[in-house]
């Protein structure tokens, strides 16, 4: 999905936690991966493309000093590894370095890189051609001294003696070596090592380690005869003579024999110094050629013949001067050792031509005159060094090698590859450190670059002089590219790497967050020592575009559900403005279409229900209406509305008042209508209608499905999948897998919704923690306390930290002007500023200036103390101040941030913050935060399913827990229950529920018990249980509410007329008893929804879609000629309950739709059981003669109030406790201390009910396992002297925090006290006391009024 | 008087407001910079008096939300 285009370096979304920056790579990029020295190709070229030719060429000198050189004569492997390659044609990379090269050298002011600090080691480097200068560059940067020996009395080697100046201008190679020269190294020219000099007198005068680089300038001989006569002239003699500027007459035939470089060079020349027909000779075809193929074109350009498939035999002179060559032709044969046809010469081919000279130019060789005796290095039997291939160390260890006198006759690029690696090798041998380790030796390129749909763009071609102008002298051949050739060849890099590595960002990083390193970051591989597994890899959203009906993948305003979550969101690509992607117009009218992806055998194997995609699509609906205004039409197709969540069944009718439509019917075609960008919908309706709509945008709600990875995790942990590739559970263990310890939680237990997610989340840190319960706090480091500095009565010493935060504050405000004011308010004594006021170094020198200045306030300016407070204090704390003597004032979020068009005023603003914390932190107190021991003992209230999850969770995990249980038995409605969805008999995994409970020492179980009273609050509680007469006092630390549901009386349907008409827990018995009377039925009628879905119970019950069609199936398990009829409104088997839904199906239970208005219709005539209702399909009347009517009831909550108000907590209108946070926090309430499971939640299945259970009670442990808990210090405090016993804070207070005194106290008795354990410093009781009675202490009238009147003392 | 800006108090609950304004920086949004934000721990801390205070102050409005 892509709704915005996205940089490689990124902020994920606006929410991402950790809110840090990632940088997207997918690999190295083919062309830096194959370039010998590994420049960052995709960097330079993307900052060419942004027009940033310095900062693109300093990134290519990182890594190889001869762009100009390499511009014009490189073999360019990169170009041939170019991704591009299978679209169209590879960028120019050459031509764009060289681009780069250009217009540094034009620029005046070439590019040197900085120097390291100067090291006093000197190196040797032997020969001046690209490898050795390469190495002499990359040291001398290093910093070390670097003197280079060379033969010659030109520097450059074959690049300035062996490569035509046509190809390469001398200036540009000494333009690039001047460069190496202004780094400080020394050159020697005319010197030759082993005869002027030897290693070990260079050795004496102290060279701590040498590079021979000394290529291979000896031509190999043709091995024919009449090779010595006069004529023949080898082909690098050739070129060398001509380029040190010495004239050769070598007449007019001239037969250059080769088909390398060297040898096209040696024809171009011998054209350009006057021979009228110089021509090649090569024994195999021109395919198979080395040069390059531009060289090659040249030539032909030039009108130089190549004599392909001819291989010269004798040369034939007269009067010792060459007259003729005799040749063969050759015929390719069989290919040999490399790959290549080998030439087979035909027999009698024989044939002569007249030359006035010969060129041999088939290679070349070494002369190893400078390996004196006290070099231990050897050669092998090429006649090459022996080198260590990554360290290029020889057997010498203070010598290295590269270049051609290692490789043989190889390319200017590897040399220049060589050299640098050796540089690396030799400073680390300098320095003493490892040549090997880290160093990168795998460069295996990208795979997977998208090229579909990507559009040809030719390559720019290279703007060549004319060959007749160009072939009578050496001027260059190849004119380069002009700037926006530059830039638009750049534009077609493909940016295969993602991050093109071009590391500006390291050098942006003020943090130093971003290195070289964060970008050689590689996966590794950790091995962790764990008694659990937890596994929540979450899902993967349905990808629609396979469905060419729907035609996600053409039509742009067809956009899924999870793209519209970003369209209406403020932090989305059009900050929450509703439009349409395509055409950015507003739409009027949307549709959803819903299990896009679930449900569904037919296009994809998601057979099961998403659970989550109806309630969505309706919130994503109302959402819509709300941005857009109501006049947006929005429809909603679907098959059936799954709102079976807590308070979502309200939410649908509240959709459904507000316009939202609902069309029940499953969608076959999207089409476009003409180019408007609108789309026709056409569907049928339930009464066979076809319809034809139009709407503007289509949302497709997709379904949530396991990953391939994650299904590959499975397997790789041996976990055992559903057939929907969830993980396997049971439904008295949901959390569990096949696998001992390891756990699941989340969508990949199932499709669920987030408050499920928590859920389960919780419950599976339970069970991890129940098997992990003898390792508690074998692992926990305490920290150290530091002790506090008592600063009562000290003047105020205030220090004042203002924060740059990068540039995300200095960028507008004028930080050292306000740390400068900030120095000059009253009893400031130090102000300072810092780059990050949060990093690890600054907090350690924050806490040395605390204690050094002395100081006993501080005011941190920076961000917001929404999410950084807490760091600062500790702060505080560790240099033994309190924490509460400090102060934060917001001058990024809320100052530089949002005026950031106003620097002055912004200043201002944050001068003014600064001022008014300063006023405000001066009046701060220490304040004590109470310590509360937490009572070890748990109470669960409710001996049902949740309960004695709960309770043997607790127990498990060695916490005395008392469950207490209305009844004489544990079980609760379970008891009544016959199976769970996947056929197995509920009782006797209940009675093993039980006897665990029963069996666990840790939990004492309290039956035909109810609480009676409650005293205290978190931590301590006083319950008194009574059973009968007798009452018992509990203390504990914590409760859990787990008081369950009951079924709903019915009044419909003539219940309790007919003994026929039974309740589903009624069947369940039946069932369970293995009533005879099932096997006698003819007909059996399910009606749904008995008091659930009603305006006066507006919810959905949850369990009773899949309860019934689970005992439909029971009864065509048992009697499958019975007719089973399941009446319904929706059906709600969500998740892959649907399956059930399916086999009902199959199995030929009949499934029949109501609706509210419409209701089912039960007689009784003479014993004649009938159920009348009107078909919506057919239309008409059905009439069900039927033995059977089992009612599937509403599940009800008991009453409450009492617990409720025990522990004070919240009942919705529905008589169900209200937890915490709906979505984040399930199984909390707003009252600490207690916690909330099962059906006193909501109504659910056994499975729901054991982790609601088991998750309650890990909330629980998150208390008991503190042992003691803290407060907050900014609690309310009475003056009792000036209360006046209005008893206003005693009832105002949300958290009960305020209470009189007893009469009888001593002092003050009946004036009011507050709880500082139960107080959460909201200041309600401060603001309502009518005496001025109450203080909160942190936010205490003065202070606040300080901070007013420091508003206005404008500087 | 088009020069005229006036100044603005906000008393802002630490919970929901102050998040809020920490939030339109996060999103880059712009406003005026003639406003001071005065955090308090709830609105239910709130006193006529600060509303007064932040009047008698110089403040030309008080902005209270939570």
């Amino acid at each position: 999905m892509g709704l915005v285009e996205r940089k490689a370096t990124h902020r994920r979304y606006a929410q991402a936690i950790p809110g840090a920056f990632a940088i997207t790579k997918r690999g190295t990029a083919p062309c830096r991966a194959t370039c010998p020295a590994h420049v960052s190709v995709q960097g330079f070229i993307a900052l060419t493309n942004d027009g940033r030719y310095r900062e693109a060429l300093e990134l290519f000198k990182q890594d190889h000093p001869f762009p100009g050189v390499c511009g014009r004569v490189c073999t360019h492997p990169c170009e041939s590894a170019c991704t591009r390659n299978a679209v169209d044609s590879p960028l120019g990379i050459m031509y764009l370095h060289r681009f780069l090269a250009d217009t540094d050298r034009a620029s005046g002011n070439p590019y040197v890189p900085v120097k390291k600090p100067r090291r006093e080691e000197k190196i040797a480097i032997v020969g001046a051609g690209p490898a050795g200068l390469t190495c002499a560059y990359f040291l001398a940067i290093e910093g070390y001294q670097v003197t280079v020996f060379e033969k010659l009395p030109v520097l450059g080697g074959m690049l300035t003696v062996g490569i035509p100046s046509y190809r390469l201008p001398r200036d540009v190679t000494e333009a690039e070596i001047q460069v190496i020269k202004d780094l400080g190294v020394e050159f020697k020219t005319g010197v030759e090592i082993g005869k002027d000099f030897t290693v070990g007198q260079l050795r004496e005068q102290g060279y701590k380690a040498f590079f021979i680089g000394i290529g291979a300038q000896e031509c190999k001989r043709l091995g024919i005869e009449g090779e010595d006569y006069k004529g023949v002239y080898p082909g690098v003699e050739f070129l060398r003579e001509i380029n040190l500027g010495n004239r050769v007459h070598l007449g007019d035939r001239v037969a250059v024999v080769g088909g390398g470089n060297v040898a096209m060079d040696c024809v171009r020349s011998a054209l350009r110094t006057g021979s009228k027909k110089p021509f090649i000779i090569y024994r195999r075809a021109v395919e198979q050629m080395p040069a390059n193929a531009e060289e090659i074109e040249e030539c032909r350009e030039e009108g130089i013949e190549l004599m392909t498939l001819t291989n010269p035999t004798r040369v034939i002179a007269e009067n010792g001067v060459v007259k003729a060559i005799e040749c063969i032709k050759m015929e390719l044969g069989p290919p040999d050792k490399s790959g290549r046809q080998r030439p087979v010469p035909i027999k009698g081919s024989e044939f002569q031509i007249e030359v006035d000279a010969i060129i041999p130019a088939i290679g070349q060789e070494t002369d190893w005159a400078c390996l004196t005796d006290e070099c231990a290095c050897t050669l092998n039997d090429w006649g090459t060094m022996r080198v260590d291939k990554v360290t290029l160390q020889t057997s010498d260890p203070d010598i290295f090698a590269g270049g051609d006198a290692v490789t043989g006759p190889a390319t200017v690029v590897e040399a220049i590859g060589a050299g640098k690696e050796a540089a690396v090798s030799i400073d680390r041998f300098i320095r003493g450190e490892d040549l090997f380790a880290g160093r990168r030796t795998d460069w295996t390129p990208v795979q997977d670059v998208p090229l579909d749909g990507l559009p040809h763009v030719a390559r720019n071609p290279m703007s060549l002089l004319a060959p007749e102008v160009r072939k009578t002298n050496f001027n260059e051949v190849q004119r380069g590219y002009d700037e926006n050739t530059a830039r638009a060849e750049a534009h077609r890099c493909l940016e295969c790497g993602v991050c093109c590595e071009c590391y500006q960002c390291v050098a942006a990083c003020k943090a130093g967050a971003v290195t070289l390193e964060t970008h050689g970051q590689k996966p590794e591989t950790i091995t962790l020592e764990t008694g659990a597994v937890i596994l929540a890899p979450g899902f993967e959203p349905f990808d629609p575009s396979r469905f060419d009906s729907y035609a996600y993948a053409k039509l742009p305003n067809v956009i899924t559900s999870m793209e519209m979550e970003r369209l209406l969101s403020a932090s989305g690509p059009t900050g929450g403005h509703l439009v349409r992607l395509g055409d950015h117009k507003e739409p009027k009218k949307i549709a959803w279409f819903q299990c896009v992806g679930s449900r569904d055998l037919n296009r994809c194997d998601n057979s099961f229900c998403s659970s989550v995609c109806c309630m969505y699509a309706v919130k994503e609906a109302v959402i819509a209406k709300e941005h857009a205004g109501d006049d947006l039409d929005c429809a909603i197709f679907f098959m059936d509305m799954r709102t079976h969540g807590k308070d979502f069944e309200r939410f649908y009718n509240k959709a459904k008042d507000q316009g939202v439509r609902f069309i029940r019917s499953r969608v076959h075609t999207i089409d476009k209508v003409g180019d408007t960008g609108d789309l026709a919908v056409r569907y049928v309706t339930e009464s066979g209608e076809l319809k034809t709509e139009t709407f503007d945008m289509i949302v497709l709600s997709v379904g949530l499905q396991t990953a391939a990875e994650t299904v590959e995790l499975a397997k790789r942990l041996d976990i055992e999948l559903t057939p929907g590739h969830f993980a396997q559970s049971a439904p008295f263990a949901p959390m569990a897998t096949s696998r001992p310890g390891i756990f699941v939680c989340g969508a990949f237990q199932g499709p669920r919704d987030i408050p499920q997610s928590v859920v389960d989340a919780s419950a599976a840190a339970a069970a991890a923690g129940e098997i992990l319960a003898a390792a508690r706090d074998t692992l926990t480091v305490v920290p150290e306390k530091v002790p506090e500095v008592n600063v009562f009565n000290e003047r105020p010493r205030i220090g004042v930290f203002v924060c740059n935060c990068g540039i995300n504050i200095s960028g507008t405000v004028n930080v050292p002007s306000v740390r400068d004011y900030a120095a000059t308010l009253p009893y400031v004594e130090y102000a300072t500023d810092n780059l990050y006021t949060c990093s690890q170094d600054t907090q350690d020198r924050m806490a040395e200036v605390i204690k050094e200045k002395q100081l006993n306030r501080v005011v941190v300016a920076a961000c917001t103390p929404k999410t950084h407070e807490a760091l600062f204090q500790e702060t505080l704390m560790a240099a033994g101040l309190n924490k509460y003597l400090f102060e934060m004032c917001n001058i990024r979020n809320q100052d530089s941030w949002v005026h950031k068009h106003n620097p002055d005023l912004a200043t201002q603003k944050a001068k003014d913050l600064v001022r008014m914390a300063v006023a405000k932190v001066g009046l701060m107190q220490p304040l004590k935060e109470a310590q509360l021991d937490v009572n070890q003992a748990a109470l669960v209230i409710g001996g049902g399913i949740a309960g004695m999850a709960a309770a043997r969770a607790l127990g498990a995990q060695g916490y005395t827990t008392h469950l207490v249980e209305r009844e004489a038995l544990l079980g609760g409605q379970a008891r009544h229950l016959f199976q769970t969805p996947d056929g197995a008999p509920v009782a006797a995994r209940l009675d093993q529920l039980v006897a665990d409970v029963s069996g666990d020492p840790n939990i004492q179980t309290h039956l035909n018990s109810e609480i009676s009273a409650v005293e205290g609050f978190v931590g301590n509680f006083k319950t008194t249980v009574k059973n009968g007469a007798q009452e018992q006092v509990i203390e504990h630390g914590v409760a859990i509410i787990a008081t369950g549901a009951v079924p709903l009386v019915p009044t419909e349907y003539s219940y309790g007329q007919d003994s026929r008409i039974v309740t589903s827990l009624e069947l369940d018995a039946k069932l369970k008893a293995d009533d005879p009377a099932i096997e006698e039925l003819g007909a059996a009628v399910f009606i749904q929804c008995v008091g659930s879905r009603e305006p006066e119970r507006p919810y959905c019950s949850r369990v009773c879609c899949t309860h019934s069609i689970d005992s439909a199936l029971a009864i065509k398990a048992r009697n499958p000629e019975a007719n089973v009829y399941i009446l319904y409104r929706d059906i709600r088997t969500y998740g892959e309950r649907e399956y059930l839904y399916k086999e009902a199906r199959e199995k030929g239970v009949i499934f029949i739709r109501y609706s509210l208005e419409a209701k089912p219709k039960v007689s009784i005539e003479n014993g004649r059981l009938t159920v009348r209702l009107t078909d919506p399909i057919l239309g008409r009347p059905v009439e069900i003669d039927t033995d059977l009517i089992s009612l599937a009831t509403a599940i009800l909550a008991p009453d409450n109030n009492a617990l409720a108000q025990f522990f004070k907590l919240p009942l919705n209108d529905d008589g169900f406790f209200v937890e915490k946070h709906a979505k984040l926090g399930p199984c909390d309430f707003a009252t600490d201390g207690v916690f909330l499971c099962g059906m006193a939640h909501y109504p659910k299945p056994i499975d729901e009910a054991v982790s609601q259970g088991k998750a309650a009670a890990s909330r629980a442990v998150t208390l008991l396992a503190r042992q003691h808990i803290s407060t907050i210090g900014q609690v309310a405090e009475v003056n009792p002297a000036l209360c006046s016993m209005c008893g206003v804070c005693v009832s105002i207070c949300p958290y009960s925090a305020p209470s009189f005194r007893a009469a009888t106290e001593r002092f003050w008795p009946g004036r009011a006290e507050i709880n500082p354990v139960l107080c959460k410093g909201c200041g309600l009781c401060v603001a309502s006391c009518r005496s001025g009675a109450i203080r909160l202490k942190g936010f205490d009238t003065d202070q606040i009024f300080a901070q007013l009147f420091a508003l206005n003392e404008a500087s | 008087m088009s020069q005229w800006e006036p100044k603005i108090v906000a008393f802002l609950c630490n919970w929901c407001s102050y998040g809020a304004a920490d939030l339109a920086g996060v999103s880059r949004m712009e406003y005026p910079p003639n406003i001071r934000v005065i955090r308090i721990p709830c609105t239910g801390r709130m006193s006529p008096k600060f509303v007064l205070g932040a009047l008698r102050e110089g403040a030309d409005g008080v902005w209270v939300s939570g």
